[in-house]
């Protein structure tokens, strides 16, 4: 479903990408992995559309489709999800309030009639469940005095609203206790399907005790250095990230 | 000298003093970014002729002519200024003082020259009128016009009245440049809501001054929501003049391509323990001109003055411009006083963010610019009313942005 060749992108003068290559198929979670500043949040977002990085490089196909052509409301209309390292906050707009906006204009995007009122609040109070979030949360505005927790899991509630083909979890396990590691992860893992993949970015494998990925990559430098199995992330726990770099003769 | 002998030849006195003046250039501090010079030059109709048309309100100016349709609520009367006077004499007197607290520029005097017909809406002692009163403000004309209004509104003891106006000019109309004084007189206890929303012509320019004095424990709520006109000018001015009043400003503004809305508010704080909130916000789309310049005055007297004043505005286009200046005189010791202006653009990463989760850009800043002014309105408790603003501000941001 994505195809990513050689993507390389800065910010302002600083090449941060430097030619990175991945493939993902339906069904399957990748985990991008890497020390601090090695990329990874960058990869996330340019694959998300944010305007601040300039796409230097190398292209990315979505379902066969140029994925850096599409303004971000597109590509989320083509079933790609962002999970915010640092969701926003929004005085004035609540999650029920912009998310009704969200799904209609997506479902107009795929020529798909929109949902009334009744209909969301059904779809809405299901979605609910999967993260366990209050009613209560969702009517106030977005993120405004939200615990850590709060804001992670409106992002996976969001996700579940829109039922992204890929979804990509930017560090999301940041911020976290172990409890709402744990209510956060089993929202994704529900989420799952053969239909759909998720890239978790994360820094540490704790995450990946509950989101159990099929392929590890290592990005360091803009590039990713090392691709492996789920057992990959438990050897960089163990062993931490020196001696791939030091494979690498730096 | 009485109001009732302001006979013509005051009447002509004012007229002197405005054509020694004229209309207001950029050259005059208080109209530094709202000149008004290019109406010096103008070929203009002084007396528009009265429209004959009705609206739905019950209490209506056409061109300067104010009348009641229906029935009057009970302990409310409408009635000319002169047989106001004559029925109150002791109100005479009080009325005489208050007038050198207002604000005496050129277009005061042009009023008072010109205006032929002043009506005072006024409600009895102790009279809480339970209906909104909807005020339809007209203007139309066949040609380019100089429409002169006065409105009084008198408010006894313990009376409540809640004011809906709208302003509006009538479609076809030629250019018109109307010049509405309004005078808000609310005694000890009394309570007064007042909703203004400016929806005029883009060949309609308005300068509405509204003068209010109020007494002990009294409220007012006052709304000026500025949707469209090519000029809108807003000279509020608050005399709070008792203990224990209430003042709150509530003012939304979004002018668009080729608009200019100036806020101009005064709130002279005369007597201790009182209290005044003043929430400002501007939304500019286009090429759009703002002005806020708001002043407070503590005297000495006014002791244990609570006043607080709040100007946010968003450009919500690189070629609007916004002008702010608050202006704080405080000749009291034990008050509290603060205010805050602040003009920005929209937020990116909010953007990014309800892009990223499929709202369009234009949507996207809609939505960031109704939550914006959404705080406004929400203060607003005539629910009609709000519908209605919130409608036509959703629309107007719209259609904006979708140029």
């Amino acid at each position: 479903m994505l195809s990513i060749k050689n993507l390389q992108a800065r910010i302002g003068e600083k090449e941060i990408l430097k030619g990175i290559n991945l493939e993902i198929k339906a069904g399957e979670v990748h985990a991008i992995m890497g020390p601090n500043g090695s990329g990874k949040s960058t990869l996330a977002s340019v694959l998300a559309g944010r305007e601040d990085y300039e796409v230097t490089g190398g292209s990315v196909e979505f379902f066969g489709k140029d994925l850096l052509d599409l303004a971000p409301e597109e590509r989320a209309a083509e079933g790609l999800f962002l999970a915010f390292q640092y969701p926003v906050e929004i005085p004035g707009v609540s999650t029920t309030n912009f998310m009704k906006s969200a799904v209609n204009e997506i479902r107009k995007y795929r020529g798909q009639e929109p949902l009334d009122a009744v209909q969301f609040l059904k779809m809405f109070k299901e979605k609910m469940s999967y993260v366990n979030i209050d009613q209560s949360l969702l009517s106030r505005a977005l993120n405004e005095g939200f615990s850590g927790g709060e804001k992670k899991r409106n992002e996976i509630f969001q996700m579940a609203v829109l039922e992204p083909k890929l979804a990509i979890l930017d560090e999301t396990d940041s911020g976290l206790d172990i409890d709402a590691l744990r209510i956060v992860a089993e929202g994704v893992n529900k989420l799952k399907s053969p239909d759909n993949a998720t890239i978790v970015v994360t820094h540490y494998q704790r995450l990946l005790d509950y989101i159990i990925p099929d392929f590890v990559h290592v990005l360091y430098k803009g590039k990713i250095v090392k691709s492996g199995g789920k057992e990959l992330a438990l050897e960089l726990e163990e062993r931490g990230y020196d001696w791939i770099i030091s494979a690498l003769g730096e | 000298m009485l109001y009732t002998e302001l006979t013509s030849s005051a009447q002509k006195e004012a007229l002197d003093r405005f054509k020694a003046k004229g209309f207001p250039t950029n050259k005059w501090e208080e109209w530094k970014y709202a000149s008004l010079k290019s109406w010096n030059d103008k070929d203009l109709d002084w007396t528009p002729a009265a429209l004959n048309e009705t609206s739905s309100a019950s209490l209506q100016t056409q061109n300067g002519n104010t009348n009641f349709k229906g029935a009057l609520p009970a302990g409310v009367e409408f009635i000319s200024f002169d047989a106001f006077i004559e029925a109150n004499p002791s109100i005479a007197a009080k009325w005489e003082q208050r007038l050198p607290i207002l604000d005496q520029n050129s277009l005061f005097d042009l009023n008072t020259a010109l205006v032929v017909n002043t009506q005072v809406l006024w409600v009895k002692a102790g009279v809480s009128v339970d209906q909104a009163i909807t005020h339809d403000f007209i203007l139309s004309a066949a040609k380019a016009s100089a429409v002169q209004s006065r409105l009084i509104v008198y408010l006894e003891a313990d009376a409540s009245l809640t004011l809906i106006e709208r302003a509006f000019t009538r479609e076809g109309s030629a250019e018109v440049l109307s010049n509405f004084v309004q005078e808000i007189y609310v005694n000890e206890k009394a309570n007064l809501t007042y909703v203004k929303e400016q929806d005029l012509a883009q060949n309609t320019t308005h300068i509405d001054h509204t003068f209010i004095t109020q007494l002990s424990n009294s409220q007012v709520d006052l709304f000026t929501f500025s949707l469209n006109a090519a000029y809108l000018r807003n000279n509020l001015h608050f005399y709070s003049d008792g203990e224990h009043v209430i003042s709150n400003l509530n003012g939304l503004y979004v002018p668009g391509e080729d608009q200019l809305m100036d806020s101009h508010t005064v709130v002279d704080h005369r007597k201790p323990n009182s209290e005044s909130h003043e929430l400002y916000k501007g939304v500019l789309l286009g090429n759009a001109t703002g002005v806020f310049n708001g002043k407070i005055f503590v005297r000495p007297d006014a002791q244990k003055t609570n006043a607080f004043q709040s100007c946010k505005n968003v450009l919500a286009s690189t070629r609007a411009t916004m002008n702010t200046k608050p202006q704080l005189e405080i000749w009291a010791d034990d008050v509290k006083c603060s205010h805050g202006t602040t003009t920005g653009q929209l937020n990116e990463e909010a953007l990014f963010y309800l892009r990223s989760r499929g709202i369009s850009l234009a949507n996207a800043r809609t939505l960031l610019l109704l939550a914006f002014v959404q705080e406004v309105i929400d203060r607003v408790t005539h629910e009609e009313t709000k519908l209605r603003l919130t409608d036509k501000i959703i629309s107007k941001i719209q259609t904006s942005l979708a140029i």
